[in-house]
């Protein structure tokens, strides 16, 4: 199916985690492997494969992390990875995760591993949930029943997960014979026949799904089916329909869900108290309630302001800028570099108008850095509670409008944190048309982190009527574009079927463990981009570039927007980081090179500009280099015409700011 | 078949009335029955019609008996559009059957388990019922939309008219299938329902779908 399949030899066995959404496979292949992927309480966390490797007792395995789902059967992109996975990776043994709470929906997955001839170990997470609310079934019993080890386990905690490992050599397919009724049956045992041995999972799996209709196996079909059996396989699917229409994938699934009622029901609930129902579970009722639910997201806003606007880049960033930076290290560095460096172009390309220390690390480290980090920070709290899926449905009906549905406020606000995580976040989306739209809203109108604690710090200088046209325009280009786009772009929306977690309390532990895996990532990713864009723009000042450029620009920048030519400039490097550009505009404001008008139109105007490079890239990675091509002719000029219309506007109507 | 044939006329007047004038001539003309002029007669001396001049009143016995057919034939046509999506035509012709077969009891039924509809596929308005009336002393266990159910009550799912095989594999992959008890939460901004321990957030047209009955 993919290239995956010939990856590292080395490996003497294969372990891949496979469940539904947000039963904590993410946590389990942490605690295997001692690696951290992105663990939040909302489901679609994961959307791409994750490996790892672990030893144990001298045997190295490897773990694969996959997306959640809900069947086996693929309906969104993401099951679908999950699935050529399991298809791609012959001899892997399967850790089935389980939510204790929702055995049931689990099961259903275990019964297609067990079509699918994979050897599997049960493991039943989030014991402990199950047990406070009463609904822990006997899972001693389930062994019994499928015939596969079964360990209770509660991850987020450790427990039980280290038994785990030594389950592994145990892992056989599962007992599991479910009767589709005689119609299907004899369908069934027709594609098997047509179905080649040496296929990579169980026949009778891959039987029921081309019965069920399953469009998304032709790569696979094209490689190992000749046409003509290919042929024979539509005539007994045809034949099928015709004796039971087209519903055959639903069906299967009603016999499914009967085999998992009856083995539940054999398995029985442990004795328990009476369930509790605490103040977490009624927070989550008011956080999605029509009445409620707007204080509390007010409330959301009026912290995430307090902790990252005014602590973050208020208190921290004057901290780090001007007493670390500006008090310190910059002049001490300029000691030392008077003192030992003869040349005056070295001296300036380490801390001159575009030295490397002054500008690059000083913008990354002093002014970008504090407001990512208390916004990550932030951003792990909403995640890890389980407010997101709300919020969610608060939105739903706005989001109609603009041609999603509120799912895709998830891969919205997470472009809050970083604009390249959130365009891969959003394959959760279930069609094209909806992760184009959110895509292109990413692209043009939602500011990163670290851009918009830096445009909260502007606009703080600038004033309230400003901070409320900004937003205004932001918002109000959002919803346009996203109408437009919904009206322009081919394509359905997807149904609003989204399951809401219970509200749990964040883990510290988690808490700092992810937040301090995103700073990483981000000292990784921004820092060189930092450094590699002063340094261009240090070459491009000696040797008169950046001149011709500021020239070249003159138009667009001095003429249509009134602002001074040095702006170009701070574009330019807001292509490299969106947030290296806004915090280039901070500077000049700082250094009085701004007029309040000019504040908010080079604000506005980046905001909406081109997505940063990184961006770009994911852009071509997930939609081909044609539509982020397409989208970057829109948003470049669009944004210009934007900021263009506001300083015409504001000048000739005479807005006091 | 006189009793068949008396009711398709009844039927005519009451949709010619609809459209203007029930007049004599325009009943002639529109009516599919073979001897109309008999059939007419048998129903003035049944006292259901007023032949006297050229316009056909109903009398207040065939106002009643007139309106019930009515009522039952679009019933039916909502049933069999709204339910199994059939064509047109497929849908008249079976309506036609029913119209004349619906018990007083069945057809209560049918119009509170579609939500007491106010018109019929094709915008005319269907004649209210007893059951349309909303102060009643008593709530009949019948089945209705998930939309309608009570907000907290525990309902069971009795079947699902999914508009795509997409939506009702993802139901069912949720545990939202026929059978299973399902509770609904709340209503806006979206409808939220629980179902065992999940908890699941979904759009109005799909709890139109979903068809429960009370437990």
């Amino acid at each position: 199916m993919t290239n995956l399949s010939q990856v590292a030899p080395e490996f003497v066995e294969k372990v891949i985690l496979v469940g539904n959404p947000n039963v904590g496979k993410s946590v389990i292949f942490g605690r295997l492997t001692g690696r951290y992927v992105n663990v939040s309480n909302y489901p679609g966390t994961t959307v791409e494969i994750t490996r790892g490797e672990v030893r144990d007792r001298g045997r190295l395995i490897e773990v694969i992390d996959t997306p959640g789902v809900y069947s086996l059967h693929p309906m969104s992109e993401d099951e679908r990875v999950t699935r050529d996975i399991l298809m791609s990776e012959p001899g892997s043994a399967v850790l089935q995760v389980c939510d204790a709470k929702n055995l049931r929906r689990s099961l259903m997955i275990t019964a297609q591993l067990s079509e699918m001839g994979l050897p599997i170990v049960v493991v039943v997470n989030m014991v402990d949930e199950a047990r406070e609310r009463g609904v822990m079934p006997k899972i001693e019993k389930l062994s019994e029943e499928i015939g596969v080890p079964v360990l209770g386990t509660v991850a987020v905690r450790g427990k039980g997960t280290d038994r785990m490992l030594s389950l592994l050599p145990e892992a056989r397919p599962a007992c599991v014979r479910i009767d589709y009724g005689e119609l299907v049956e004899c369908a069934v045992s027709e594609m098997e026949k047509l179905i080649p041995d040496d296929s990579p999972i169980g026949q009778r799996a891959i039987a029921l799904m081309l019965l069920s209709g399953d469009d998304s196996l032709s790569a696979w079909l094209a490689t190992a089916i000749s046409e003509n059996r290919i042929r024979e396989m539509n005539d007994v699917r045809n034949g099928l329909v015709a004796r039971m229409g087209e519903n055959i994938a639903y069906h299967v699934n009603q016999k499914r869900i009967q085999w998992t009622e009856r083995l539940l029901v054999r398995m029985g609930i442990e004795a328990s108290g009476p369930p509790s129902n605490g103040m977490a579970q009624r927070f989550g009722r008011w956080a999605m309630d029509p009445v409620y639910g707007v204080p509390v997201l007010l409330a959301v806003l009026l912290i995430a302001y307090g902790f990252v606007g005014a602590f973050g880049a208020g208190t921290l960033v004057d901290l780090l800028q001007n007493r670390l930076f500006g008090d310190a290290l910059i002049p001490a560095v300029k000691r030392v570099a008077d003192a030992i460096i003869p040349w005056e172009i070295v001296r300036d390309f380490l801390i001159g108008d575009y030295g490397v220390i002054s500008m690059a690390l000083s913008y990354a480290v002093a002014i970008v850095l504090p407001i990512v980090g208390t916004f990550f920070f932030f951003f792990g709290v909403l995640e890890d509670s389980g407010y997101l899926p709300r919020l969610a449905v608060m939105v739903d009906r706005i989001f109609k409008r603009i041609g999603c549905n509120g799912k895709a406020v998830l891969p919205l606000v997470l472009g809050l944190g970083c604009d390249t995580m959130a365009t891969l976040t959003a394959r959760i989306l279930e069609t094209r048309k909806e992760r184009l739209i959110v895509t292109l809203l990413l692209a043009l109108g939602i500011p990163c982190s670290a851009q918009l604690g830096v445009i909260l710090g502007m606009l703080g200088g600038v004033g309230l009527t400003a901070s409320v046209i900004w937003f205004a325009i932001v918002v109000g280009t959002i919803v346009l574009v996203g109408f437009l786009a919904s009206k322009v772009l081919p394509g359905d929306s997807s149904d609003f079927i989204m399951e809401i977690p219970p509200i749990r309390f964040p883990q510290i532990g988690n808490l700092i463990v992810k937040t301090m895996a995103r700073i990483e990532w981000y000292l990784r990713e921004a820092v060189p981009l930092f450094v590699v864009g002063t340094v261009l723009l240090f070459v491009a000042d000696r040797t008169g570039a950046l001149a011709v450029i500021e020239r070249v620009s003159q138009p667009l920048i001095v003429r249509l927007l009134d602002l001074p030519p040095k702006t170009a400039g701070v574009f330019l490097i807001g292509f490299l980081r969106r947030d290296y550009g806004a915090a280039g505009l901070y500077r000049m404001a700082q250094g009085g090179m701004l007029t309040h008008v000019q504040v908010l139109v080079s604000l506005v105007t980046m905001t909406l500009f081109i997505p940063c490079l990184a961006n770009f890239l994911v852009i071509i990675k997930e939609h081909g280099l044609k539509v982020a091509i397409g989208m970057a002719l829109f948003i470049f000029p669009f944004a210009i015409l934007v900021g263009a219309v506001l300083n015409f506007a504001i000048r000739h109507l005479g807005i006091a700011l | 078949m006189t009793e068949y044939g008396q009711d398709e006329i009844l039927e005519l007047i009451w949709s010619l009335r609809e459209g203007g004038r029930p007049t004599r001539e325009a009943l002639l003309r529109s009516t599919e029955e073979e001897s109309p002029e008999s059939l007419l007669d048998e129903l003035e001396s049944g006292g259901f019609v007023d032949l006297a001049s050229d316009e056909i009143r109903l009398t207040k016995t065939g106002e009643e008996r007139a309106r019930g057919i009515i009522r039952r034939h679009r019933l039916a046509e909502v049933l069999l559009a709204n339910l199994f999506d059939l064509e047109d035509s497929q849908i008249e012709n079976s309506a036609c059957k029913f119209e004349h077969v619906l018990s007083e009891a069945v057809t209560e039924s049918v119009c509170t388990f579609l939500g007491h509809p106010p018109v019929c596929p094709h915008g005319k308005a269907i004649p209210r019922g007893e059951c349309c009336d909303k102060i009643r002393t008593e709530i009949l266990p019948l089945v209705t939309r998930l939309t309608d159910a009570g907000l907290g009550d525990t309902v069971r799912i009795v079947f699902i008219t999914p508009k795509s095989r997409k939506r009702l594999e993802k139901l069912s992959s949720l545990g939202i299938v026929p059978g299973s008890r399902i509770r609904l939460l709340q209503r806006n901004p979206s409808y939220v329902l629980q179902v065992g321990e999940t908890t699941v957030a979904v759009d109005r047209d799909i709890t139109d779908e979903i068809f429960v009955k009370r437990t």
